[in-house]
């Protein structure tokens, strides 16, 4: 399993959850499950980016 | 007061009980909450993500917390707050713990790279069940559809 992969389904996961949980309508849901999980996607990657460069 | 407004408040008075009963199925067993409630795609949908999030955890090496005392070098304010969201899966965890799965301090295990991504799995497993577990309860006092 890649790291790629684990990051990917953590975030899926997460979203549907935070998605059901915080919002009303479906159409909300959708919107804010995939909100969150790009969010996740590219924090992510973003902080492993950044991490990669540092010399510790 | 009439009779209907009475009937109103013993209705009012009973989703409470019946909120606290549906919060802790929602916690013992995850996605049971919503299923008693007849709210079956939440409760796949919830359920499922925490049955995965679990089982993922312990496929991949995760270690699961409990209170331990008189271990050197270790203290309970670290072990608490771990324990406490891995609780969150409420059976899972329980059952886990009777079988002595995931509870080994196994250092091929720590080893492996995947280790701290199974701990994550089963905490966050455990946390989103706590949201899950709220939401059932909101749904059964009437707060949310």
């Amino acid at each position: 399993m890649t790291h790629f992969l684990v990051m990917t389904s953590f975030a899926a996961l997460a979203a549907v959850v935070f998605g059901i949980v915080a919002k009303e309508t479906q159409n909300e849901r959708v919107v804010y499950g995939l909100k969150v999980f790009v969010e996740f996607m590219v924090i992510g990657l973003a902080l492993g980016w950044i991490l990669y460069f540092l010399p510790f | 007061m009439s009779k209907v407004e009475q009937g109103r408040l013993v209705d009012e008075e009973r989703a409470p009980a019946q909120a606290w009963a549906m919060g802790a199925a929602a916690w013992l067993l995850p996605g049971a909450g919503h299923l008693l409630q007849g709210k079956w795609v939440r409760a796949l949908l919830l359920g499922g993500a925490v049955w995965i999030c679990f089982l993922a955890g312990l496929w991949m090496g995760g270690h699961l917390f409990v209170v331990k005392s008189g271990e050197p070098g270790s203290s309970m304010l670290y072990q608490l707050p771990p324990m406490i969201a891995n609780l969150g899966t409420g059976l899972l965890y329980m059952v886990s713990w009777f079988m002595g799965t995931g509870f080994s301090d196994d250092p091929v295990n720590a080893a492996r790279a995947t280790y701290e991504y199974g701990n994550t799995f089963l905490l966050v497993a455990g946390l989103l069940n706590y949201l899950c577990m709220l939401d059932a309860f909101d749904i059964s006092a009437g707060r949310k559809s």
